[in-house]
């Protein structure tokens, strides 16, 4: 769901940029004090993961195809919605600078789009499904899920303040496509959740006592 | 628990799998959101398979057009091997810039002296 350059006017990408900065500094701020030297290379490992999954399009019928987008797997991993921004967002530069895949223009909505309200929906979808059915890859799993699908409605609302979609058959169309691309996002998240906390248990925040996200106020 | 150092070879490992397995076998269907493009657009219907022949107006707004150095994940003239260095070059420049923003972060804490 990378959006290009000619999608949104540049007055409106503009404000989306600066939302997107705000939440960058936030990013940067959780990295200050929750990144240790030791979790550095996980951090970084994740991002070369995530990138080389999103070049991976799967076909989900209906003459379209999608790929993980993994907002959800990095908050979810390391235990703060600010992961996926500062992930999401290094990924996003360097897949729209270096590959022209999604506009620089553009950049700050999609930024918004699948670092912050990727990285938020699954953080907090996970926390919220976790606490009711208790089994945390599947938690994981429809967090993602959520987390693919509820972006997908953000771009096509703001698709719609562009000009660029009409409302009603914009939203129909994201999210339905959406729908079924978050069936790969769920999958994958669910997987590799499981995958990285066996290998990694000093990992797994969620079965501690703190459900804070990264315990930002205590730092 | 698994050592950080096997942790990240593993990881990096199956990044480079999944990137170069992509190369050859990832769909080129347009994604969720070209697909939506093409149906407001009128080029494709909502459910239907994408026509061969569908074209995506990308310059709706006009303005600002950028030449990236790798469009679409390949390199001028280097068919499938320019592919697969795209995708090596993302992977390493991934691993490599989140690697230095985190650590520059994670040191600054240190100096704070938490």
């Amino acid at each position: 769901m990378h959006i290009p350059d000619g999608f949104i006017p540049i007055t409106q990408s503009a404000v989306y940029w600066v939302i997107a900065l705000l939440f960058i500094a936030l990013s940067l701020r959780w990295a200050r004090r929750e990144l240790s030297e030791e979790k550095v290379p996980i951090v970084a490992v994740l991002a070369a993961a995530i990138f080389a999954m999103q070049a991976f399009n799967l076909p989900v019928g209906m003459g379209t195809s999608g790929h993980l987008v993994g907002g959800a797997l990095a908050a979810i991993v390391l235990g703060s919605p600010f992961a996926a921004v500062f992930i999401l967002t290094i990924v996003l530069i360097i897949q729209g600078v270096i590959f022209g895949d999604g506009g620089i223009t553009t950049m700050g909505a999609n930024i918004i789009n699948m670092g912050v309200i990727g990285g938020f929906v699954g953080f907090y979808g996970y926390v919220g499904i976790k606490s009711i059915i208790k089994t945390p890859f599947v938690s994981a799993g429809i967090a993602a899920w959520f987390a693919c699908f509820i972006p997908a409605l953000a771009a096509s609302v703001e698709l719609w303040i562009a000009g660029t979609f009409p409302l009603v058959p914009g939203l129909i169309a994201m999210g339905t496509y959406h729908a079924a691309i978050g069936v790969i996002e769920a999958f994958i998240t669910a997987v590799a959740v499981y995958l990285i906390w066996h290998a990694r248990p000093d990992l797994d925040w969620s079965e501690k006592k703190t459900l804070e996200p990264g315990k930002v106020a205590a730092a | 628990m698994m050592e950080t150092k096997q942790f990240v070879m593993i990881g990096i490992v199956i990044a480079i799998v999944i990137g170069v397995v992509a190369v050859f076998l990832a769909s080129s269907d347009p994604d969720g959101l070209e697909s939506t493009a093409l149906v407001v657009q009128g080029e494709k219907s909502l459910t239907g398979i994408t026509p061969p022949d569908a074209e995506l107006v990308e310059d709706v707004h006009g303005g600002f057009a950028y030449d990236s150095p790798m469009p679409d994940y390949s390199v001028e003239d280097l068919g499938v091997a320019g592919q697969i260095i795209a995708i090596l070059v993302g992977i390493g420049i991934s691993f490599i810039i989140v690697l230095g923003v985190a650590r520059v972060a994670a040191r600054q804490k240190e100096c704070a002296g938490k």
